[in-house]
């Protein structure tokens, strides 16, 4: 009797043990059924989630992140393989981040376990997120300055505080093609294409490179015969900026053609800047974009607007024809949006069957008339799915600032009150934030009647 | 013989504190909820048997340990740390009870938080009633 029952405490000694180790992991983990539905879940995964559990519950995983990762349950579901990772360390972007504070981004991995059970493993990596990013750009840096200038992937310049180049050299025409009288004395934005490097940006970048050291952009530039080719464009201050009046300051300019590492960039930008069901920017790329956008809407003034779309009654098109259906209707709203908005607009997808789009440079009024174009378009011609027409409208809200002070979650909440208002009087609407709505407020739970 | 004190969950906040101020660890035991307590360093200095039982966790374990890191870092957010936290920094009391989920053993369970503080009473504590 002695050695059983000494065996039974060691083994509910080692439950116990066990118990803690889970309650304590620095990590979130939890088991899933097929469908998302939570089984067991550690307490670092419910502190992760439960700010995002709009219904105030952990029931089900893919619906307490639905509203950040609205793929998710599609991927699960469209996961062939009997086990394997649908996803691995995906990025979610939980929030757009206060004034003083950084976003928060979790990494998401997904492992089937078998047809029935999914693990899901959870980790705030906000911060690591941004050493990266700083990682980065130090590279970059010290990567220009230590390569070969000779090289032909290189051309190294001075500019002056409007951005003039003030000197030509050989590496200039060996990268660009262009020659001295074509480059000095002029505009540093002659190496972009025409209209991506606007006057105003010009001097943005230089500003930048005062405050934080350097100023580094990614995108395509273009060579004297017109071709384009995939760069990146370091501004970097000579003289520090405390040091020298600004008329007076002088920067060095690095451009580099990367147009051999873009390639394999891309497909990585795709896979953790776009939705996988519609190929639309997700919500990390959609508030990255934003909260840039609302930088530079302090300095210029322009307007930012955001434009929020829902589509009505989307619960009964996945009731009545099924998830398969819904997920049709929703690529053919991504494809409509962007096919709608101008191409420098960021369309994404935001939420289930949620879209915003964010102009920059278009009042409120402008991007209304654009939304409506949409909606009507959307209200006139059914979705054929397998041969069936599914009819679809959508609402829409739209709020906009020229300060940017407010944030880029103050202008969503906007969005999302007349969003709301926009659903209360009739759906398949657009309707424009101001006070007035204000009052009418919205209740949160509402979005689940949708 | 000592009859033991007890209060129900919701308990009109005078009467909480009364039963706070003057309950022995037995009369803690007693009650059909949960109920930690915790000084102002964050360490679990009360943890009664009611909730020792819903954690699977003895006593030993959990008391003299940081709460928000070691025995319930699920609680370790805006909602329930940063309001203690807040009360702190800022004086005065705190009660307020929340709708909340915690993984008792692995499991997902609908509670409701009582969260309590009062520069009048030396521990802070969370009163956990499961819900159905």
């Amino acid at each position: 009797m002695i050695p059983r029952e000494g065996a039974s405490a060691s083994v509910e000694q080692d439950y116990e043990a066990l118990l803690q180790f889970l309650y304590m992991a620095p990590v979130g983990l939890a088991q899933l059924a097929r469908g998302g539905e939570i089984v067991l879940i550690n307490p670092l995964c419910a502190q992760l989630l439960m700010p995002l559990a709009t219904r105030g519950d952990l029931a089900n995983l893919f619906t307490v992140l639905e509203g950040v990762a609205p793929d998710l349950a599609h991927r699960a579901r469209a996961f062939a393989p009997l086990h394997g990772k649908v996803c691995d360390a995906m990025h979610i972007q939980a929030h757009a981040g206060k004034p003083g504070h950084d976003p928060q981004i979790l990494s998401l991995t997904l492992l089937k376990l078998d047809a029935d059970r999914f693990m899901a493993v959870l980790d705030d990596v906000t911060l690591s997120v941004k050493r990266d990013r700083e990682l980065r750009h130090s590279q970059a840096w010290i990567h220009s300055i230590s390569s070969g200038i000779f090289d032909v992937n290189y051309a190294l310049m001075s500019l002056d505080s409007r951005g003039i180049v003030r000197g030509w050299n050989v590496g200039i025409r060996n990268l660009s093609g262009f020659e001295a009288d074509a480059t000095v004395g002029r505009s540093y934005a002659n190496f972009y294409p025409e209209g991506d490097m606007l006057g105003h940006r010009v001097v943005e970048r230089l500003r930048e490179a005062d405050q934080t050291g350097w100023s580094l952009e990614e995108g395509w530039l273009r060579r004297s015969n017109g071709e384009r080719y995939w760069g990146s464009g370091l501004i970097a201050p000579v003289e520090a900026a405390t040091e020298v009046p600004e008329a007076d300051r002088t920067y060095s300019l690095v451009i580099r053609d990367i147009s051999e590492r873009r390639e394999a960039d891309e497909a990585l930008r795709r896979s953790v800047w776009s939705d996988h069901l519609t190929g639309l920017a997700n919500r990390r790329a959609f508030f990255d974009a934003a909260s840039a956008a609302a930088q530079r809407c302090t300095h210029t003034g322009q307007p930012i607007t955001i434009v929020l779309f829902d589509a009505d009654h989307f619960k009964a098109v996945n009731d009545t024809h099924g998830h398969p259906a819904g997920d049709a209707v929703l690529r053919h709203l991504a494809a409509g949006l962007s096919a709608t908005f101008k191409p420098t607009d960021v369309v994404a997808r935001f939420g289930g069957e949620e879209f915003v789009v964010l102009l920059t440079g278009s009042s409120a009024a402008e991007a209304r008339v654009t939304a409506e174009r949409f909606r009507s378009h959307v209200a006139a011609k059914p979705v054929t799915v397998d041969g069936i027409q599914v009819p679809c409208t959508v609402s829409a809200g739209v709020a906009s600032c020229t300060d940017g002070l407010s944030g880029i979650d103050e202008l969503l909440r906007r969005a999302d009150i007349a969003l709301y208002a926009a659903k209360a009087t009739g759906r398949n609407q657009v309707a424009v934030w101001d006070e007035t709505l204000e009052q009418n407020g919205r209740a949160a739970p509402a979005r689940a009647s949708r | 013989m000592t009859q033991t004190v007890s209060i129900p969950f919701d308990a009109a906040p005078a009467e909480v504190s009364a039963f706070l101020h003057s309950a022995s660890a037995a009369d803690i035991d007693a009650l059909g909820f949960g109920v930690i307590g915790f000084d102002a360093e964050g360490v679990v200095r009360r943890y009664n048997t009611h909730e020792s039982r819903m954690a699977g966790l003895s006593l030993d374990r959990v008391v003299g340990h940081a709460f928000f890191t070691v025995v319930a870092p699920c609680m370790n957010n805006f909602m329930v740390a940063q309001r203690f936290e807040d009360t702190a920094r800022d004086g005065g009391t705190l009660d307020e009870t929340i709708d909340y989920v915690l993984t008792l053993r692995m499991r997902p369970a609908k509670v409701k938080l009582r969260l309590l503080a009062d520069p009048a009473i030396a521990l802070r504590h969370l009163f956990v009633q499961r819900q159905p």
